[in-house]
């Protein structure tokens, strides 16, 4: 059997969830490109997103949306470059910019829905 | 000596000296296509902020949303959607389907139904000029 040992996690973890945030994502955004994204004369007034926000389905649905999409977004740039070699102060830098930034996003997009 | 996963220096030229097969350009594509994903949900994220400015502000930028030149740009980053979705279940399917023993044909399958359902894509979101022109000739 194989045993992890390692000062470092093995990303076990975010491997997975990678991959169920993948399937999640595969489902959900094409769906979304075809509703939203098809024909940009329909859904597009204030008045039409007015509506679909005061539905708590979709609401809900945009919240997770925005909070699966990004994290499947950030943990994939962290895998790529976990890949390469880095000194740690590097390491470290784009760690805390790819959590800060994801962190400034999700609020600002969560503060968009919950603003309705 | 010390382990060291990738050369220090210079791994973009030690990367391009290997020889790729399809699986080795799906891999450097599926990157790609992350970032740019990745990049454009803060730019979705960001644009939607105009939502919180009230109806004026939000129905003036979708009108600029609606013109040829952004539709033709929200057309463009559905190829990456695309690749990215359907190569993603290539690689679920390798790590967890024994996927390996079949890769090469799913990756065939990943090109025609992303090639496919872009075209379709493109019908839907120009369907109106499309239907104009066809009109015109007849």
């Amino acid at each position: 059997m194989y045993v992890y040992r390692s000062s470092r996690g093995s990303g076990a973890p975010s491997w997975v969830l990678q991959r169920i945030t993948g399937i999640l994502l595969f489902v959900v955004v094409i769906a979304h490109y075809f509703i939203m994204h098809s024909d940009p004369a329909s859904g597009h007034t204030y008045a039409a997103v007015l509506a679909r926000m005061h539905n708590p389905f979709w609401k809900m649905f945009d919240l997770t949306f925005i909070t699966v999409g990004l994290w499947h977004g950030l943990n994939g740039t962290w895998g790529i470059f976990r890949d390469y070699d880095m000194k740690p102060w590097l390491s470290l830098t784009i760690y805390g910019i790819i959590i800060l930034s994801g962190i400034a996003f999700w609020v600002l997009g969560i503060n968009t829905i919950l603003s309705f | 000596m010390a382990y060291r996963p990738n050369p220090p220096q210079g791994w973009i030229k030690t990367n391009l000296k290997y020889y790729k097969h399809g699986g080795s350009w799906a891999w450097i594509l599926h990157r790609l296509t992350g970032l740019g994903l990745t990049a454009y949900i803060y730019l979705h994220i960001y644009a939607l902020t105009s939502l919180t400015q009230g109806e004026k502000a939000f129905d003036e930028e979708m009108k600029l949303f609606s013109t040829p030149f952004f539709k033709f740009l929200e057309w463009a980053l559905f190829s990456l959607v695309l690749f990215h979705a359907f190569n993603g279940v290539r690689i679920i399917l390798v790590d967890w389907a024994n996927g390996a023993r079949y890769h090469k044909k799913v990756l065939a399958v990943v090109y025609v139904l992303a090639v496919v359902l872009f075209v379709g894509m493109g019908y839907l979101i120009f369907r109106e000029p499309i239907t104009n022109l066809f009109a015109s000739i007849r």
